[in-house]
Order: structure tokens, then sequence, then C-alpha cells
């Protein structure tokens, strides 16, 4: 079933139960009432009747009598019996003289007034004594409400619950059509986005409702999917470009070597650059290897506690060794009092990894100018800050810069192939902290790097 | 013997800049510090009635400058005994005696260079404090007026 049917059917359903319930309600209740009200007023007129018929009240019997006529209206088929009980005659007795039932009589004596009901005729009765003789005075009427009224109000009733029935399923079916179109409209204009036309977007309607949610919700997956799209077929190419180079390279030295006789030397000399080659060939497979291996979280990473701080003096010790000329300076001015504030959980030689290939990057792409580094602590992370003053990053670039062989525009005139800074990202964001780069073209780079910090009792 | 010292502020993570080089001039003794923000009372009844200082300041402090505040208070453990921000109304020097006596303020540090940034409601506390005393001590820091600063970056705490 349809999930608009669904909904049709049980908005009609419910809604007519509900109906049902409150006009069986209204019926049933108002039924209950007329009845009572009813035999009061019977009860009412068998009193008043007795008063001026036994003359009960001698003075005021005529005025009674008057009263009773000329303001309560005569009821259909009203009818008064005053019945003295004598002890000679039997109540089946008097029963069968009065016509009225046998069980009211016994009933009224036995619990002093009653009230009883035969098809559509009514009987209300009292006892009463007087002039040391017992009275009956028993009034019986048809009730013309019960008959008449109610049989009317049941039949509103009932055209009413039929009317509002056929609008509610109208209205219902209407709705839930109605409703759903937006989402019909989605869904075909999804069935049209495919691999081919992936810069496709549904249309995001003005009002904040459920639906343009929705359609924003379905827009940001297409964006993360056509990025994913881009960062893959860059990362082909790329990454064939990268590794096809070397391979010429190769290709290229062997053949011009193998085409005449040569001297031991020149075959030394082709060799060493082929060897150069497939080296830096076996780097970019070793680093994307790391990549891939960082990037899932399948593999379990042992994690200890590390000093922050040491971590960049060994890595600055790193650098000293490869790069001489690096002009790294370590900012200790806002390092915490509290040594404590400074161990994060991690795994220190991928750490190690990370901060060497950030801070290569900072010395490497600012020909050597000053690189500073400072350290501090927050409450519940460490931070670390990485500033240098090279080429910066074009801002157009800074949202593919953690693509995988991604290289900025204006790093042509510096080796490397863009894995570093991807790979870093993994390293740390297994690490559970947040890299943040933030850069002018040609005025520097700096990188915010957070931590969250290691949770020590004591 | 612990001093008390006075700060003003505009709640960017830059102008505790003055807090971190006063604490750096300062030789290890142990500090009360009182940052201050100056800002116009508003007018209105209602926001009158249902003034509260500690909701004004709690609203102003951004997640940045939070961050850099906390930094700090890492770095000079032992030297900040107490660090308290407060709201300041009054635009007239006597108001400001009045609050520095009330407050036992023995040193006021501003910066030097350092532009408070601030809105439209509120006022530049430096250039009353320059009018009002002769004994305040001022903090200078290399800025990078080459970043744009209209955000605020906790980025800016981190220089030398």
């Amino acid at each position: 079933m349809k999930t608009q049917t669904k909904i049709a059917v049980s908005l009609v359903i419910f809604n007519i139960v509900l109906l049902l319930l409150f006009g069986i309600g209204i019926y049933f209740f108002l039924n209950e009432y007329s009845y009572v009200d009813f035999y009061k007023r019977l009860e009412t007129r068998a009193a008043i009747g007795a008063k001026y018929n036994l003359k009960i009240d001698s003075a005021n019997a005529e005025t009674f009598k008057k009263v009773r006529e000329q303001h309560l209206e005569r009821l259909e088929a009203e009818k008064e019996y005053i019945i003295r009980i004598r002890p000679d005659v039997s109540l089946e007795q008097q029963a069968i003289n009065y016509e009225v039932p046998l069980s009211l009589l016994e009933a009224i004596m036995k619990e002093g007034k009653a009230r009883h009901q035969e098809g559509s005729i009514f009987y209300g009765g009292i006892k009463l004594q007087h002039n040391n003789a017992t009275y009956l005075s028993i009034v019986s009427a048809n009730n013309r409400f019960v008959s008449h009224h109610l049989t009317f109000l049941r039949n509103i009733l009932l055209w009413g619950l039929l009317f509002t029935v056929v609008v509610t399923v109208y209205l219902s079916i209407y709705f839930s059509k109605h409703f759903f179109d937006p989402i019909k409209e989605m869904i075909d204009k999804v069935k049209q986005i495919s691999t081919e036309n992936i810069h496709l977007r549904l249309k995001e309607s003005e009002n904040n409702n459920e639906i343009s949610e929705l359609a924003s919700t379905f827009n940001d997956l297409l964006n993360r999917i056509e990025t994913a799209f881009e960062t893959q077929k860059n990362f082909i190419s790329n990454a064939s470009h990268e590794l096809a180079t070397p391979l010429t390279a190769i290709m290229g030295e062997a053949d011009v070597a193998l085409i005449k006789e040569r001297k031991p030397e020149e075959y030394q000399k082709v060799l060493h650059n082929v060897l150069a080659q497939a080296e830096r060939l076996n780097q970019i497979t070793k680093s994307l290897l790391f990549l891939a291996q960082t990037g899932y979280k399948g593999k379990k990473i042992v994690f200890e506690v590390v000093r922050t701080d040491e971590l960049i003096w060994e890595v600055k010790r790193l650098i000293d060794r490869l790069n001489p000329d690096n002009k790294i300076l370590v900012d200790l001015s806002l390092l915490p009092e509290d040594p404590r504030k400074l161990k994060i959980n991690g795994n220190k030689q991928l750490l190690h990894l990370a901060l060497a290939n950030i801070l290569n990057n900072a010395c490497k792409y600012s020909h050597n100018k000053p690189v500073a580094v400072h350290i501090g602590a927050s409450q519940d992370q460490v931070l670390l800050f990485i500033k240098d003053q090279g080429i910066g990053i074009p801002e157009s670039e800074l949202p593919f810069i953690y693509d995988p062989f991604f290289r900025a525009s204006n790093t042509r005139l510096f080796e490397g192939y863009g894995i570093g800074l991807p790979l870093a990202r993994n390293i740390i964001r297994l690490h559970n902290g947040t890299l943040l780069v933030t850069s002018k073209a040609s005025q520097g780079t700096s990188v915010q790097i957070n931590f969250p910090l290691a949770k020590i009792n004591k | 013997m612990s001093k008390t010292i006075l700060i003003p502020i505009d709640f960017r993570v830059a102008s505790l800049n003055t807090l971190k080089y006063a604490l750096e001039r300062s030789s290890g003794s142990p500090h009360r510090v009182v940052l201050i923000y100056a800002e116009y009372l508003e007018d209105s009844i209602s926001e009158l009635l249902f003034y509260r200082p500690e909701s004004k300041i709690a609203s102003k402090i951004t997640p940045e400058f939070r961050n850099a505040l906390e930094v700090l208070r890492n770095r000079f453990e032992y030297q900040i005994t107490d660090l308290s921000i407060k709201l300041f109304h009054n635009r007239s020097r006597r108001g400001l005696r009045r609050f520095i006596e009330n407050q036992q303020i023995d040193e006021i540090y501003i910066p030097q260079t350092y532009r408070l940034k601030m809105p439209k409601k509120a006022f530049d506390l430096v250039s009353i404090i320059r009018q009002t005393f002769i004994d305040y001590q001022e903090v200078d820091w290399p800025q990078d007026n080459t970043v744009a600063s209209e955000k605020d970056h906790l980025e800016f705490l981190f220089n030398r």
C-alpha cells in the first residue's frame, strides 16, 4: 500500500470512528436525560393531581387545579389515576379496574413512589396517606419527546455523519495526493540525476518546511558525491601522471643507452639515473600505501601518552638534519605551566610523520624563511600553530588541499607530489584532532592543529 | 604580595595580548586580574529591570575568546590567582576613579598601539585611562597588519 493511500484510509477511519463516538454519545446521553426529566414531570403532576383530587389542602385545592390547568401543558395521552387502596380489593383487581400495570402498583406500595414504562406510555406514581386511607396517585402519558424528538435527532445525526464521511473521504484523498506532489516531483528529479549529469540539483523552495529541507539535504549529498567523483577523477589522472613520469624517464634512459655500444662509465651514469627514478617511484608508492593505511580505520593503532612539546623538538631535530638551513622557531611563551596539559593520546610515529610533513612544507614553500611554531593549551585541548611566510595557497584552491596529489598552482618550482598534507590530515583525524589551514597567496600560511588532551588521572 | 591589575578588553582574542605581556613582564608574583569592558547602559526599562552582568558577559564571550583565556590561565597558572571580567558603564573620569578604588586596583595595563575594536554601544576605555591617570603601564606587541582582522581568531594570541 502506498503511503498516500495509507494516510487517506487512516484519516477516514479515524474520522468516522470519532464522529460515530460523538454521535452515539450525544444520542445516548440525551436519551437518558429525557427519560429522567419526563419521569420527574410525571411525578410532579401526580403530586399536584393528588392534592386537588383528594382535597388535601382543602383551602387551596381549587387554586391547585387552576394552576395545573393554566400553567402545566397537557402531555400527550395524559391520564390521571387516583386509586384508593382497600384491604378488601386486591392489587391485581385494582390494576385490572384502572388498567394500570400491576408491577407499578406493587412498586409504589413498596417504595412510596415508582416509575414504569410500557411501550411508549410512561407511568409515574406516588403513595400518600389521607384521612386514614392510603391513596396512589398515578399519571401516565406518552413521551412525545422520546418518540418524536429523539428520532428526529437520530436522523439528523445519521445524515450529518454520512455527509461528514463523504467530505472527509474526499478531503483526505485530495490532501494525501496534494501533500505528496512535491515528493513525487522530487523523486522524478532525482531519478533523472545520474553520473553523467551529477551537476543537476533539486529546486529548493523558499519556505522552510520539511520538503525544502529534504531537497537541501539531497543537494548537500549530491555536492559531496560530486566532490568525491571529482577527487577520484583527479586522483587517477594525477597518480597516473606521477607514476608515469619516472617510468618514462627510466624507459628513455634505457632506450638511449641501448642505441649503441657505450663505455662502462656511461652505463654507470645511466644506471644511476634509473636507480634514482626507481627510488622516486618506490617513495611514491610507499607514501600512497601509507595514505591508504591511515585512511581506513580497520587497522588497530597503538596509542600511548605523548608530550606534544617533546614531539615538536624531535621533529625539529629531524628537520635540522635533513635541511640544515631551516629557521624553525619554537615559541614557548604560552606553554602551560602544568606539563599534564601537554599530554595527548597518540601514536608517536604517526604524529611524528604528520608534524614533519607540515613543518617540512612550511620550510620548503617559504625558501627557509623563519617558521614559527607556537604551543599552547586550553582546558581540553593542545593547540599548535605553525606559521610561515612562504608562498601561501591561492584562496580558490584552499578547498582542494587535502586531495591526494593535488598541488597548488603556485608550487610548480617546488618538488613534491601532494601526498604530505592529506596524510597529515588523516593522521590528525585518527587522533580526533582538527587541522585548520588558513592562507593568503604570497603572504604565508598558518596551520592550526588541535589535539584533545589525554585524560590522565592525578 | 598579591597585586590587582586592570586591563581593558574588547572580547577579542587580540586584546588579551595586553594581559599576556603584562604578566610576562612581572616577575612571577601572584596577580588578581580584572578585565574590564566598557559599554553604555541600555536605556530601556525592561532591559534595566532584567539587567544581569553575568549573562551579558556570557553572551559576549566567543569560543575563541574563551579558548584564549584558558590558554593564558594555563600559561600563568601560578601568577593568576583570580580572574574576573567586569562591565563598566560610566563614561566619566570620576566613575573610573571610583571603580579603581572600589576594586582596589594596583596597576593598569593598556595596549600601546592596538586599538580596541568597540562596537557602537560600547566605548574605548583606553583613551579615558590615558586622560585620567598618569601611572598606567603601556604594553606593545608585534601586530600583523597584513592579515585582515575582521574575523576573530585564536591565532592572534600566538604572535612573536
